[in-house]
């Protein structure tokens, strides 16, 4: 634990998902991926729907972040998403279903706002199954 | 006068009320707590948008810069002037049984209209009772922009973000500029207070902060970080106070079903004492009938 290490924090408008000292972070920023070591300069960078990877030690970690926006500042990484999922605690099964399901809300065309928040679990599900499947390792 | 099989009946169904009263109340003070969570949770992500929205306050205010082009700027334009309709966001309950809590935001809602009176207004609602309060109203140059019901007690930051997009159209196309807000304030468990406030254009004032972000590099560049950060911040305000109401709901109907559930036990004590006093009538009036009857053969 030393000056050497980032501090990545994710948070989400739900609830703060992860605090943790790491090593070196990946972020899905919107021009591609952009890796951040210690003594990164200060950065603001928008970000994609995608993968955000952690390395720390040999730990790693894989998430999937649902854009928003990352800011390093003095080795804190931190990143504001619509949302996040930890690799591990995805369940392609419960998203395949939730996919069937908002597709079939999509066709039934109930109101806009359902529309709405069928088309973001879309999103949502589809990113999930990708990291999932992909298993990206670092 | 009410027989004996009445008044046992009454008493019956006021104890099963009186029991759905006491569910009611549990049911809300399990969920308040959740609620309260929620509410905790989703502080650092407002507090960090706020922040960083304060960083580029210095960007926005400069008269030269091109933020002040976009449309989003609308938002921090106070003194905008060419448009005069009025919007507001009212945050009403999906249900009743919660004491005055949708009558107060209701009562407050007319008291906005009455005030734009001479203007086109626009209303998001949430809450169905909200909704249908405005259903039935009559009056001229009132728009429902938009409404999202059944959304409690699971609010979430997707609802608030859909809220907002449709106040971000309403803007774009010149209908509104200024944006109120009418909502119930959770305060603490037993008490609630009604918010009636503008709530766009943002005052500056209102935001806390005091980094600088002037050193920072940004990617792609300031205004498209601008335009992602301006949604989440207000998505994020927005969320606030729809769990704020979400909370002070299920406080409020906690409150109401406490009260209602202590006054059906007094109905209940008052029935048992009538319901006494009707046996023993009874039963003296058999016993005079006897007696008397008794009497009358011995003599």
């Amino acid at each position: 634990m030393g000056q050497n290490k980032l501090r990545l924090q994710i948070i989400t408008p739900q609830r703060p998902v992860l605090d943790k000292r790491v090593d070196f972070v990946a972020l899905p920023a919107c021009n591609g991926e952009m890796g951040v070591l210690p003594g990164h300069i200060q950065y603001v960078a928008k970000l994609n729907y995608g993968v955000l990877r952690y390395k720390d030690g040999a730990q790693e970690g894989t998430f999937a972040v649902m854009g928003g926006l990352a800011e390093i500042e003095h080795n804190n990484v931190s990143v504001f998403a619509e949302d996040a999922a930890l690799e591990d605690e995805i369940d392609i099964e419960e998203e395949r279903q939730k996919l069937v399901k908002a597709k079939a809300a999509l066709s039934a065309h109930d109101s806009d706002i359902d529309m709405e928040l069928a088309e973001m679990e879309i999103k949502k599900a589809l990113l999930l199954l990708k990291v999932k499947s992909k298993h990206p390792k670092l | 006068m009410q027989s004996l099989r009445d008044i046992r009946r009454e008493i019956k169904a006021i104890g099963a009320t009186r029991q759905i009263m006491l569910t009611m109340k549990r049911i809300s003070s399990a969920r308040i707590r959740k609620a309260q969570k929620q509410m905790e949770q989703g502080r650092p992500f407002a507090q960090k948008m706020a922040l960083m929205i304060d960083n580029m306050r210095r960007d926005i205010e400069n008269e030269t810069s091109p933020v002040r082009q976009l449309p989003d700027y609308k938002f921090f334009d106070a003194s905008a002037s060419g448009c005069k309709n009025a919007g507001l966001l009212l945050i009403t309950a999906d249900k009743g049984l919660c004491g005055a809590f949708n009558a107060m935001a209701i009562r407050e809602t007319l008291k906005w209209i009455k005030r734009n009176d001479s203007v086109e207004k626009y209303i998001f609602v949430v809450g169905k009772k909200g909704r249908d309060f405005l259903a039935r109203l009559k009056i001229p140059r009132l728009h429902i922009a938009g409404e999202i019901v059944g959304i409690f007690p699971r609010a979430s930051y997707a609802h608030a973000s859909m809220i907002f997009e449709t106040i971000r159209r309403l803007t774009y196309d010149n209908k509104v500029c200024k944006v109120d807000l009418i909502y119930n304030n959770f305060k603490s468990m037993s008490s609630q207070a009604l918010v009636s406030k503008t709530f766009l254009p943002f005052n500056f004032e209102e935001i806390p902060g005091e980094e600088d972000l002037s050193d920072f590099i940004f990617e792609p560049d300031m205004l498209q970080i601008f335009l992602t950060l301006l949604p989440r911040y207000i998505g994020a305000n927005i969320y606030r106070f729809l769990l704020e109401s979400q909370a002070a709901e299920l406080a409020a109907r906690m409150n109401a079903m406490e009260a209602a559930a202590e006054n059906a036990g007094g109905i209940m004590a008052g029935l048992g004492v009538q319901l006494n006093k009707v046996r023993q009538e009874t039963i003296t009036n058999e016993l005079t009938e006897i007696i008397s009857g008794a009497n009358a053969l011995e003599a």
